[in-house]
């Protein structure tokens, strides 16, 4: 009996190739889409599973008040660790850690890599896996560092033994390689690739032990059996035991939310990563279910085919549910080959949805899982698509459809309608999604940064290269090349370093207030086009400024409507004077209002070098001229640098991700649709072949019998429209929220989606009504 | 082998009741041939229909060899038709994807007949039918006649004890339609119960008993020599 089905629906998909070929490619266009949903969630899913104890790891973030406002932070004091260990009996292990970017020279072999500094708990907490030294003696020697694998070989290459040779550490260490673990997979939201003993982070100096100063990572591992909630209210009443006169409290944050939920609003868990996650595998439904409903569409338009042969076989004694059985394997049949197309389409587009989404993904069919998923699909789409027509189809009376009446259609052209109508509002949700990330991204891309972005390149230094600045300076400036350049101890886009406990005339409560603080050069704001606009940059000499400060605009609104020239900062026994103040500029979030800063003439701790190149000179030719001056003064470290606009664009990187696959799952959408409509569009004029015909002798114009053809489509549509409106508009206020710095939704943008979706349906319809509005008449009704 | 009584049945629209059969009775004994007659509309289709068991009557009775099945549900219809009735009809109603070996064997897998036997059924259908040397074929690919040809092979095959022609000959040409009355008369020969509605004077004189209908009811009954 199945083979019959086989059989059949094999036969009914050759003989109108046309209507299978709309069937499968939608279907396969569906499935290849939500494949490649369901392959990044799952990427997403994976972060962090590879650490085997996922049930006691967690970080310990800060939350800290300011200015009324819960913040939270994952840099710690530098005692919690130990203090957890010795105050909390649930926790097992703990350990300081601190994320660091280093020069490795190994002969004449040099890399930079970034790592952690880290006690030794650290090896055990993450259960690195050491394929040279072993995890127990790692950190004996004060001297020691671990290196993964790959840095292993790619400073001692790929066939010498790592362990227990040297490697020269910011060409001033010596550091002793005591283990290799195995390389940690691109799914860890915390990647390094060297781990060294924590002393050797700082001079351990003394803010280091105390607590006041938050620098450093905390990671804990809990007792199997400790209770979590237990342990968690020892960690948050820790701090206020240590410290006086503080509201700061540390809490736990499971190894499995780092990922996914990792943001804070109000020290309270928001979400993160886990709302795209949500949003997309919702997307992957829907795009499903708009390809599924092609396929009920489709097969119910051609039920009067189907009619007589429902007639016959009920006639011959098939009963109703052996029918359905027959519909619904036609369906999975055609379902089944749907995804062995969108398998083939999975394996051409998954490297350019990898760039896209910046993944290395793969398809993976050798994974039981990705199989049992594609045949589930499969399974679910036939369903799906096949339930509803099933039961239709079969619930034709074989009196009605053996004696050629025709079928009424009543409900299933209400349906079909309604179903059409809910295609075209998904894709015009899409098409004006897209529109407003685009303009939100524009927007915040296109803000006054406060600084200008362009040609302008960061480059970490050592603390060795500072007091070589100003001849280095000097140099790269005669190249002709360079503009100008600057030090500063942090990157331009990043936070920094920030605090709090500040006072200054006039002004109350103002110990409250977080402030970033940047140490600079004298040219840093000609550097970076930051604008003075008051009071005075420093001079060339550091001694003769060693106490100014410039702020930023915001800082001085906090001071008062007076100008703050002349002002004192003062903090603890530092007295600051202010002799400028500077254009707010962003940094940090770039969708929100940024902290105020406070800027010190201070070259001392800086770590960054920023180059302005000059305009007009080919960026080929500046780097090389900067390259020629560094190996000159700076020869033992590599020439590594990056570009300032660059790193901006990366903080649009998520935005960026869902602009570009609302962009992708519109243009599907819309596909998916069309393909529905058109198959749709052929069917109406086929059955009104007769009417069309009878109207043409009657004298009707090809447009009138266009315009007949498409308006009731057209209506669809509009009724689409209004239906997708409200519901865009919901989702995309909400998301907008995220952002305090954002667009206003815009009116017009609806009217430019409508009229999109018109276009293409119409587009798409008017094919099949000119087709059917230019037959000859005669031919239409001849057959009758 | 039937008998109805009082038989009933009206089409209703939203304003309109018609009555398509009006207390009509009438018996029809095993291995007799009956040809229905009368004018478009005069009821002979829906009566047919309602001795196929694809419709219900409205009032009366129907008892097929000695039972009641006026009130029977589809699922117990469709049991009686699968084993009892085979379906001749004017436009063939083959099914055009299946070949005529698929057509024909469709009956057979509905009542659950193993595949061996169906193929031997099938084939000796087809022999007798003269049609074996089409057994592959697609119903597109043969003539009219052919086609009524498979069509009765398919009523057939299942050895039903009723077959029900409505217009076998209304598609062909006099000669293709002289051959499929022949299989009828052939198949009656053999002891099948046949009813057959036809407007054809001529097809009408191959039956035993000519039944004329109008406006739903029995007008005349002639027995044929």
């Amino acid at each position: 009996m199945f083979l019959n089905y086989i059989k059949i629906a094999f036969r009914t998909l050759l003989k109108n190739k046309g209507y299978s070929f709309l069937n499968i490619f939608g279907l396969a266009i569906g499935i290849t889409c939500a494949s490649l949903i369901f392959l990044w969630v799952e990427d997403e899913l994976s972060f962090n599973k590879n650490f085997d104890k996922q049930d006691q790891v967690y970080y310990v973030p800060t939350n800290q008040n300011y200015e009324g406002e819960w913040r939270t932070f994952y840099s710690t004091p530098g005692p919690l660790a130990q203090d957890m260990l010795n105050d909390i009996p649930g926790i097992v292990k703990a350990t300081r850690s601190s994320l660091e970017e280093r020069l490795f020279v190994v002969g004449d072999n040099s890399i930079t890599r970034s790592g952690r500094y880290a006690d030794a708990d650290f090896l055990e907490i993450f259960s690195l896996k050491f394929v040279e030294g072993n995890r127990e003696d790692a950190f004996v020697n004060p001297e020691a560092i671990v290196l993964t694998q790959e840095t292993a070989e790619q400073l001692f290459g790929k066939d010498e033994k790592a362990l227990g040779k040297v490697v020269r550490v910011s060409n001033k260490d010596n550091y002793l390689v005591t283990g290799v673990i195995e390389n940690l997979p691109n799914n860890v939201s915390f990647p390094f690739n060297w781990v060294a003993p924590f002393e050797r982070y700082r001079d351990g100096a003394e803010w280091m032990t105390e607590y006041g100063s938050n620098f450093s990572d905390t990671f804990v591992e809990l007792a199997p059996e400790a209770n979590f909630e237990t342990v968690d209210t020892q960690v948050r009443a820790l701090i206020g035991t240590k410290e006086e006169n503080t509201d700061d409290y540390a809490f736990l944050h499971t190894i499995k939310d780092w990922h996914l939920r990792s943001k804070f609003e109000g020290g309270e868990i928001v979400g993160g990563r886990i709302t795209y996650v949500r949003l997309f595998t919702i997307i992957a439904f829907v795009i499903l279910l708009i390809a599924c409903i092609n396929f009920m569409n489709l097969s119910t338009a051609r039920s009067e085919k189907r009619a007589n042969e429902v007639g016959v076989r009920k006639a011959m004694g098939s009963g109703r549910g052996r029918l359905i059985t027959q519909f619904i394997s036609e369906a999975l049949i055609l379902s089944i080959i749907a995804t062995v197309f969108s398998v083939v389409m999975l394996a051409i587009l998954l490297p350019q949805f990898n760039l896209i989404i910046d993944k290395n993904l793969t398809l993976g069919l050798a994974n039981p899982m990705h199989i049992l998923s594609l045949i589930t699909v499969a399974i679910v789409c036939g369903l799906l698509a096949g339930l509803y027509p099933a039961f239709y189809l079969s619930s034709f009376k074989p009196v009605e459809v053996l004696k050629g009446l025709k079928v009424t259609e009543g409900s299933a052209t209400l349906i079909r309608k309604g179903l059409v109508v809910g295609q075209f509002t998904i894709s015009i949700v899409f098409i004006i999604v897209t529109i407003l990330v685009y303009q939100q991204i524009q927007f915040a891309k296109n803000r006054d940064l406060g600084y200008n972005k362009d040609q302008l390149l960061s480059m970490r230094i050592d603390l060795d290269f500072i007091p070589k600045f100003n001849v280095v300076q000097q140099e790269l400036i005669r190249t002709g090349s360079v503009d100008n350049a600057t030090l500063c101890n942090s990157s331009l886009l990043s936070g920094g370093n920030n605090g709090s406990g500040f006072s200054w005339k006039g002004g109350t409560d103002t110990e409250d207030v977080l402030i970033s603080f940047r140490n600079v050069t004298q040219s840093f704001f000609d550097t970076t086009g930051m604008e003075i606009i008051e009071g005075r940059g420093f001079s060339e000499t550091v001694e003769a400024d060693s106490t100014s400060v410039l702020i930023s605009e915001s800082l001085a609104k906090m001071m008062g409507n007076e100008s703050p020239i002349g002002n004192i900062i003062s903090r603890g026994d530092d007295v600051l004077e202010v002799v400028g103040v500077v254009k707010d500029y962003v940094y940090g979030d770039m969708f929100d209002a940024s902290d105020p800063v406070l800027f010190m003439h201070f070259p001392s701790y800086t770590r960054y070098m920023f180059i302005k190149t000059k305009a007009g000179v080919p960026i080929n030719e500046a780097l090389s001229d900067i390259e020629a001056v560094m190996k000159t003064h700076n020869p033992a470290f590599p020439f590594e640098y990056s570009f300032i606009d660059e790193a901006f664009n990366e903080k649009f990187k998520n935005e960026q991700l869902v602009g570009e696959l609302s962009q992708i799952f519109a243009i599907l959408a819309i596909l998916i649709s069309c393909l529905g409509l058109f198959g749709l569009a052929a069917y109406t004029a086929q059955q009104r072949r007769k009417e069309i015909g009878v109207r043409k002798v009657l004298g009707a114009s090809v447009s009138g019998i266009v315009k007949l053809l498409s308006q009731d489509f057209l209506k669809l549509v509009l009724i689409s429209i209004v239906l997708a409106i409200p519901i865009a508009w919901y989702f995309m206020q909400d998301w907008l929220q995220d952002y305090a710095y954002r667009i206003e939704i815009n009116w017009w943008v609806f009217i430019i989606a409508g009229v999109v979706a018109i276009l293409i349906a119409m587009v798409t319809v008017s094919f099949q009504a000119i087709k059917a509005a230019i037959a000859n008449p005669a031919d239409s009704l001849k057959t009758e | 082998m039937i008998q109805i009584t009082d038989l009933e049945k009206f089409y209703k629209t939203e304003e309109v009741q018609t009555i398509a059969l009006n207390k009509l009775s009438f018996n029809v004994k095993e291995g007799e041939f009956v040809a229905i007659m009368g004018p478009s509309g005069c009821g002979k289709s829906t009566l047919l229909n309602i001795l196929g068991l694809l419709d219900d009557p409205d009032g009366g009775s129907f008892m097929f060899n000695g039972t009641e099945v006026a009130g029977y549900n589809e699922r117990k219809r469709s049991e009686l038709r699968k084993h009892n009735i085979g379906f001749v009809f004017q436009s063939f109603n083959l099914i055009d994807e299946l070949t005529v070996f698929e057509n024909v064997e469709l009956p057979l897998i509905y009542t659950g007949v193993k595949p061996v036997e169906r193929k031997k059924q099938v084939e000796a259908v087809l022999e007798k039918m003269q049609i074996m040397h089409r057994r592959n074929h697609f119903p597109q690919q043969l003539s009219g006649g052919q086609q009524q040809r498979v069509a009765v092979a398919r009523a057939v095959v299942n050895n039903p004890k009723l077959i029900l022609a409505d217009e076998p000959t209304g598609n062909l040409d006099s000669t293709n339609g002289n051959e499929v009355m022949d299989l009828l008369i052939d198949l009656n020969e053999a002891g099948t119960t046949i009813i057959m509605v036809t407007h054809s004077e001529h097809d009408a004189k191959y039956s035993h008993r000519i039944i004329r209908m109008l406006d739903g009811q029995k007008v005349t009954e002639n027995i044929l020599a």
